[in-house]
């Protein structure tokens, strides 16, 4: 047995590995991105970036219908764009195993909702199990496997942040042949009366979907995946009031973790599968204690179940449902609800928020900074999508006024011109993935229905803000094949566009006239940038450094709305104003700066 | 009961290493070996300029992942801002070893921010332990200031109840083989540092 530290992602991906997954289909979603990357590296794994989640359940889908066991991965907003097969797969069932990895984002680390995933377990009776380190994470991706095939049916293996992302001890099964032991490819599925979700075929799945939700609630209960946990002897607490208690605590994954910390002495029934929730279980594990608290992030998922089993606890009376449930968050619900805990009892801050902030921001010589800059000089109402330039909405630049979910820029854009537009026009900006994901529909949509619309490609080449991955835009798979890349501009012409103009991102003026003549052009119109991302795939290295020189600057500003990382004050001031000074290690010589300064003060070092 | 677990922070900003930095100490302490660790990784944007912050916690038992507000026993900043916005989250009597290295981000351009360039005196309140050290110029010294982040590990090392082989094992796992004699020499120079400052702390601690 080699312990190893591994983040869960890795750890699940290793496991799935060890099952003997076949085919691995994603988009990139923080915090699931590391699975399907993972995965990509190890023999007898197909792996590949998706277009989209729906595109990539599907592919998965289709694995598991022909024999092989398969896996897709996705954030909290990837779920609700894999919903339509998700809750359909579950009425099917499946060929070989199908497990779909979940990783919400509770705290909005990265997120745009922090939606409570597990209720895509409710609505689509899917079984759920919630590992709460990396070793489950590992242990439990494999068991998913043996139950998807069991009960034929897709088995969701759903994290919390904390859990995807930690790294934490797994002793691994080290054999050399750890994945030999995993089945060989099934037969392929042909079965028009499994797969064809006709209402003469899907009627009587629903039918056996409920007969088979049943067992599955059976298996639950019988299953060591909820197991109590008395580290404490009976649970018995200190209260404050000077008395004691015997404290039972119900709990999954993240939060398990959480409250076991803040609690070290309470009693647990530790929730290894969270649907069906084992509730005879629950009920029994009351009985043996005086009171019950069900700690989870975000909704009373459990909670509400248990209520209404008639079982009495206490929940989200203590605990917020909103953000990560941190071991202070709990201890401080505990300390609240009467437990004698010193520890929590006083509020203590985890940073010093008098301390200046410090967002991510462009990086020098981000393509994206250009387009930015040029829609802020003209005023425009800039309508984001998802990717880095929704960063544009923060200081320095501050000027995005919407960013909503992938492939949202084009229509709303297009609903806000029909509405009357704005004074000055408005832009729908969207990167190259996330228009390859789905902006191609709002596009398409906005040339059918004749919208007026601007539409802005940021294209950078790459998925760059969850750490390179590719799409169809790039001559590389994930698995390494060559392919060809799409070329966005042939797309838009395809789709109907009758204006597109490809621009040069590092050239101001030109990013100005081209936004005019797309406001100015009467149907919708389609810029399309062309400058690589600095970091993905490699980093770019820099065409020469520029400099500033002080004796011309006149403090008056300009530059320093680019938001530019390598410019900053300098000592010297001109009418109480501080000049701008270049850090010449880390700019890259893209030379909007010069093109913004007035004074002529900045040149290319080195150039006379 | 989990009995004691050191908690050891490491913060700074995108692209100064604090993530390799990371993983050397989290690894470290796993090849010391009958010790369990858990690291929580860096949330957010990370290669992007921004502030940057990971968790490692290592003990017989380790729970949580994250370490809690004000039980920080270690802090290591590789940036001086960055020092003082997280001290507030070192014990009492806790360390705080903190790079001189300002990174003055662009915000602080736009007046309405202003950099504390007296973030290591205000760190220094009497109420933690406070080293500062100059990790660039070491960096330099030895031969590139990629290393920087590896002299603060250095600097770190000192105070952790480690071999230096096994520090220097947790290297080789995590650092390019073409850079390794450059790391394990920035992280002896680190180490040298801080060597003297560090068995007056700990024996201080003995007695306590």
């Amino acid at each position: 047995m080699a312990a190893v530290l591994m983040l869960g992602n890795e750890a699940l991906a290793r496991g799935a590995w060890e099952s003997g997954v076949r085919v691995a289909a994603a988009y990139p979603g923080t915090p699931s991105t590391e699975i399907v990357a993972n995965l990509a590296s190890y023999d007898g794994v197909y792996a590949e970036w998706s277009t989209n989640e729906k595109v990539a359940y599907e592919v998965a889908f289709g694995a598991a219908m022909g024999g092989a066991r398969a896996l897709t991965a996705m954030k909290s907003a990837g779920a609700s764009v894999a919903a339509d097969p998700l809750i359909t797969s579950v009425y099917t069932g499946v060929n070989a195993g199908l497990v779909v990895c979940l990783a919400g984002d509770p705290g909005m680390a990265s997120g745009m909702t922090e939606q409570d995933d597990r209720y895509f377990g409710r609505i689509s009776s899917m079984p759920m199990l919630e590992p709460a380190d990396s070793q489950e994470c590992y242990e439990f991706v494999q068991l998913a496997y043996e139950i998807s095939e069991s009960y034929d049916v897709p088995v969701m293996v759903r994290m919390s942040i904390q859990t995807a992302h930690q790294k934490s001890v797994v002793k691994l099964n080290d054999d050399d042949d750890a994945r030999a032991a995993a089945p060989e490819r099934r037969p392929p599925d042909r079965k028009t009366e499994k797969y064809c979700m006709l209402p003469r075929f899907s009627r009587p799945m629903h039918r056996s979907l409920l007969e088979r939700f049943e067992r599955l609630r059976a298996y639950a209960e019988a299953s060591p995946l909820a197991r109590v946990e008395a580290t404490g002897g009976d649970g018995r607490m200190p209260l404050r009031d000077g008395g004691s208690a015997r404290i039972g605590v119900v709990a999954a994954g993240a939060a398990y973790m959480s409250a076991r910390e803040a609690a070290p002495g309470a009693a647990f029934l530790k929730l290894g599968i969270v649907h069906p929730l084992p509730v005879e279980t629950v009920r029994r594990f009351a009985a043996s204690v005086d009171r019950l608290f069900v700690v989870e992030e975000l909704e009373p998922y459990l909670e509400e179940q248990i209520l209404a089993a008639g079982v009495a606890c206490e929940g989200k009376r203590w605990f917020p449902a909103w953000g990560e449930l941190t071991p202070v968050r709990v201890g401080q619900g505990f300390h609240a609800a009467g437990l004698d805990l010193p520890r929590w009892a006083e509020e203590k801050p985890a940073e010093d928020t008098g301390v200046i902030p410090r967002p991510p921001v462009l990086c020098t010589g981000c393509p994206h900074r250009g387009m930015a800059t040029a829609m802020k000089r003209l005023d425009l109402d800039v309508h984001g999508d998802i990717g880095c330039y929704d960063l544009t909405s923060l200081p320095p630049v501050s000027h995005m006024h919407s960013a909503f979910e992938m492939g949202a820029s084009i229509p709303m854009d297009q609903g806000f011109w029909r509405a009357g537009g704005s004074a000055k026009g408005s832009v729908a900006v969207i990167g190259d993935s996330t228009f390859l994901h789905s902006g191609l529909t709002g596009l398409l949509n906005a040339v059918h229905q004749r919208a007026n619309v601007t539409v802005l490609i940021q294209n950078n080449s790459i998925t760059a803000m969850t750490g390179g991955q590719t799409n169809p835009g790039n001559e590389r798979t994930l698995a390494g094949a060559e392919t060809r890349p799409v070329d966005l501009v042939a797309i838009c012409r395809a789709l109907g566009v009758e204006q597109i103009e490809t621009v040069d991102p590092y050239d101001y003026e030109a990013c100005l006239t081209a936004l005019k003549a797309g406001l100015a052009f009467d149907g919708p119109a389609v810029i399309v940038t062309n400058r690589p991302c600095m970091l993905f795939p490699r980093k770019v290295p820099g065409d020469g450094h520029f400099e500033v020189d002080e004796d011309l600057c006149n403090a008056c500003q300009q530059c320093m709305r680019l938001g530019c990382p390598s410019l900053s004050h300098a000592e010297a001031t001109f009418k109480r104003r501080h000049k701008v000074e270049i850090a010449p290690d880390t700019c890259t010589g893209c030379s909007l700066c010069a093109q913004l300064c007035k004074a002529g003060a900045i040149t290319k070092a080195g150039v006379a | 009961m989990s009995g004691r677990v050191d908690n050891v922070m490491v913060v700074g900003v995108g692209g100064q290493g604090v993530i390799v930095a990371a993983a050397v100490i989290a690894d470290t302490a796993l090849l010391h070996g009958g010790l369990d660790v858990k690291l929580s990784e860096t949330r957010g944007m990370s290669q992007r300029g921004g502030s940057v912050c990971s968790h490692i916690r290592i003990g017989q038992q380790v729970i949580a992942p994250s370490i809690s507000p004000g039980e920080v026993d270690y802090l290591l900043a590789f940036e001086a801002a960055e020092g003082l916005r997280f001290a507030v989250s070192v014990r009492r009597g806790g360390v705080a070893i903190v790079n001189t290295q300002q990174i003055v981000p662009p915000l602080a351009s736009q007046g309405d921010f202003a950099y504390p360039f007296d973030a290591i005196e205000r760190m220094d309140d009497g109420s933690r332990s406070v080293v500062a050290i100059d990790g660039n110029a070491v960096a330099e010294a030895v031969g590139d200031l990629k290393v920087a982040g590896v002299v603060l590990v250095g600097a770190l090392s000192a105070y952790l109840d480690f071999a230096t082989a096994t520090w220097e094992r947790a290297l080789r796992r995590n650092v390019p083989a073409k850079w390794l004699d450059m790391n394990l020499a920035a992280f002896a120079a680190g180490r040298q540092a801080t060597a003297a400052r560090s068995a007056a702390t700990t024996t201080g601690e003995a007695s306590a």
